[in-house]
């Protein structure tokens, strides 16, 4: 295997403003390759801002951001559309195109950014449907024909699309019943162990973070409050984060011990 | 780090044939990647593979689900269903096996439905027939409900309509101006070029009062208001329905046609007749202005000659047909407004078919009436 950089991703000291109000006052962290990190917050603490800053989509007053080794708001632009190839976006409600099928939108960056051949074209597609967890038939499908949880799916399947070596995820769980809620997560799971794909999520689900997620990074006041394990998470003396974890008994809500 | 385009030079896959005795092996080198499937499947179609061998995975750069499909699908094609892999890591080991539990799924055929002629026309006809019975059925609630408002102005809903009124109205008067001024312009100037070879130039006022106050100006601001309100209209509705706005006020006890559509239908029939005496304003104006340098006609003899010979009835009939298409525009924007059904695209659909369906039938009105007020002599 070829030796690629541990550290895919480095937030420095981001600071944004939006007029008067601050959202973050200096956020810092890295990632490294093959975890599953967590960003979780309150609302309004800036979680999709941040997230919108680290892919490009929003520029922040101040700070780095360091995406697959390429400056996200000083690169040149080839470069950054190179980059943008590496890695996945799943928006929170999908953000399908609405007007093709769910194979034509993963077909979309395979034909845009990468030489298929036309028989391959199919069976890459229905791979990436199977990886995302769906069935065949619904490739033919349009997104509105779609249940909230398959959009989701579909989401990711466009965004594995050209196997990205990282995958943003907006709040994957939200509005999905907990059976599909839990499927969802460990397939996000098999992602990371099977795919070797690093995968930065954030969520309000806390059964996610008990039980797939490695890092756990909490922003809070316009900082990162706490970062780490889960369990160390949970040591944090906070009330915000206190009155997060007690909505419910962690140590009954624990499944499996995360190995 | 090297660059994507890098690595792409010095990681080109192979896959290599070595036989030893009876044992051959499949030697897989270079990183089979995504972006070299074109690559490994012509290097893999050139092989002519015994029956038996062996993949080596020990030398391979990196392996992608992409790449082991391809290796999959073309180690089942020579004939080996289970093949024996060795060599790889143990993470492209997983990949591998990650691609293997879904090759049927992504084998399965794809069942494309294709439209027939036949089908097809038909699905449009009950298509237009079901648009048309909902036109006819929103049409005739509409005309119900401002009915009731007429009888019952305490009802109408005075706030929204206000708001409503300023942006089909005040806000449209800049725009219908400019045009209908311009057309004036034109319209008077081509109407000098005829007339002044038989030096008829004072009867170009006739020409242009008549044509621009019965016609012209209702025309132009209709299409106007059809492209602006009328499309704003099913945006606006569209978004709201897409939202659950219109279920949210249905859930709480009002009636959409109340707090949304008739403040939008009352605002444009009251906006239109005044948009179109605009249109008659400036387009007379445009008309008085190149009658001047052009045609000798000066303002006081262009505004005497307006009085005599500019029968009240035609900029009377102009007037009128406002409301009548102001009415059509409104119920065709709101309607296809609330037709807009859970999917983003519809919005888009929807407008641009309501700016279609409005222009048309205003011109099919305008026709109409051309036919009955020549009946009526007027």
């Amino acid at each position: 295997m070829k030796e690629r950089p541990e550290t895919i991703l480095e937030v420095d000291s981001i600071v944004t403003r939006f007029g008067e109000q601050a959202v973050h006052d200096g956020v810092s962290f890295t990632l490294q390759r093959g975890t599953l990190t967590a960003l979780i917050g309150g609302s309004g603490t800036g979680k999709s801002v941040l997230l919108r800053e680290i892919i490009g989509l929003q520029r922040p007053t101040d700070g780095q951001i360091r995406l697959l080794g390429t400056n996200v708001w000083q690169d040149t632009e080839d470069n950054l559309n190179a980059m943008r190839r590496r890695f996945g976006m799943m928006f929170q409600d999908g953000a399908l195109f609405s007007s093709m099928t769910v194979a034509q939108n993963v077909a979309v960056p395979l034909k845009e950014h990468a030489n298929v051949p036309h028989a391959l074209l199919d069976p890459l597609i229905k791979l990436r449907l199977a990886q995302a967890g769906l069935e065949p038939d619904v490739a033919e499908k349009m997104p509105s024909e779609l249940s909230g949880g398959m959009r989701k799916r579909a989401a990711i399947a466009r965004a594995l699309a050209l196997e990205p070596e990282m995958l943003f995820l907006d709040e994957p769980t939200s509005g999905l019943d907990p059976t599909t809620a839990r499927a969802f997560d460990k397939l996000v799971r098999s992602l990371v162990d099977d795919l070797g794909i690093t995968v930065f999520l954030i969520t309000h689900d806390l059964d996610t973070l008990l039980t797939v997620v490695d890092r756990v990074i909490v922003l809070a006041k316009g900082k990162v409050l706490a970062d780490g394990t889960i369990d160390d998470i949970l040591k944090v003396d906070d009330e915000w984060l206190q009155s997060y974890f007690s909505v419910r008994t962690v140590i009954d809500a624990r499944g499996e011990p995360v190995s | 780090m090297p660059a994507a385009a890098e690595r792409a030079q010095t990681d080109a896959p192979n896959a290599i044939l070595v036989s030893a005795g009876a044992a051959a092996t499949l030697r897989l080198t270079g990183a089979w990647r995504l972006a070299f499937v074109e690559r490994i499947t012509d290097q893999l179609a050139a092989l002519k593979p015994p029956k038996e061998f062996v993949v080596d995975g020990s030398e391979v750069g990196e392996i992608d689900s992409a790449g082991a499909l391809v290796l999959l699908n073309y180690l089942e094609s020579a004939g080996q269903s289970t093949p024996q892999l060795t060599g790889f890591a143990a993470n492209e080991q997983r990949i591998v096996e990650q691609v293997r539990a879904r090759l049927e799924a992504a084998r399965a055929p794809t069942e494309h439905h294709r439209e027939r002629m036949l089908e097809g026309i038909g699905r449009r006809a009950i298509d237009i027939g079901r648009g048309l019975l909902g036109d006819v059925n929103f049409l005739g609630a509409t005309v119900v409900g401002v009915a009731h408002s007429v009888l019952h102005p305490r009802s109408v809903r005075l706030r929204e309509l206000t708001v409503q009124f300023e942006q089909v109205c005040l806000n449209a008067i800049p725009v219908v101006a400019l045009v209908t001024l311009l057309i004036g312009i034109v319209f008077t100037y081509l109407l000098g070029l005829q007339a002044e070879q038989f030096g008829a130039n004072i009867f170009v006022v006739d020409g242009v009062g008549i044509g621009m106050t019965r016609e012209f100006a209702p025309i132009l601001v209709a299409v106007i208001v059809a492209g602006r309100s009328g499309a704003a209209f099913t945006a606006q509705l569209g978004a709201m329905k897409l939202t659950e706005e219109t279920d949210a006020i249905r859930t709480l006890g009002l009636s959409p046609m109340d707090v949304l559509m008739l403040p939008r239908v009352i605002a444009l029939m009251i906006a239109m007749p005044l948009l179109v005496f605009v249109g008659d304003l400036m387009s007379l104006a445009g008309a008085m202005m190149i009658a001047n340098s052009m045609l000798d006609v000066t303002p006081t003899t262009f505004i005497a000659r307006l009085r005599d010979g500019l029968d009240i009835a035609h900029p009377l009939v102009g007037l009128i047909k406002a409301p009548v298409f102001a009415l059509v525009i409104a119920v065709i924007g709101c309607r296809m407004g609330m037709s807009v059904d859970r999917d983003t695209r519809a919005v888009g659909m929807a407008t641009t078919s309501t700016v279609v369906q409005s222009i048309v039938s205003v011109i099919l009105l305008d026709a109409a009436f051309a036919v009955f007020f020549q009946e009526l002599g007027i």
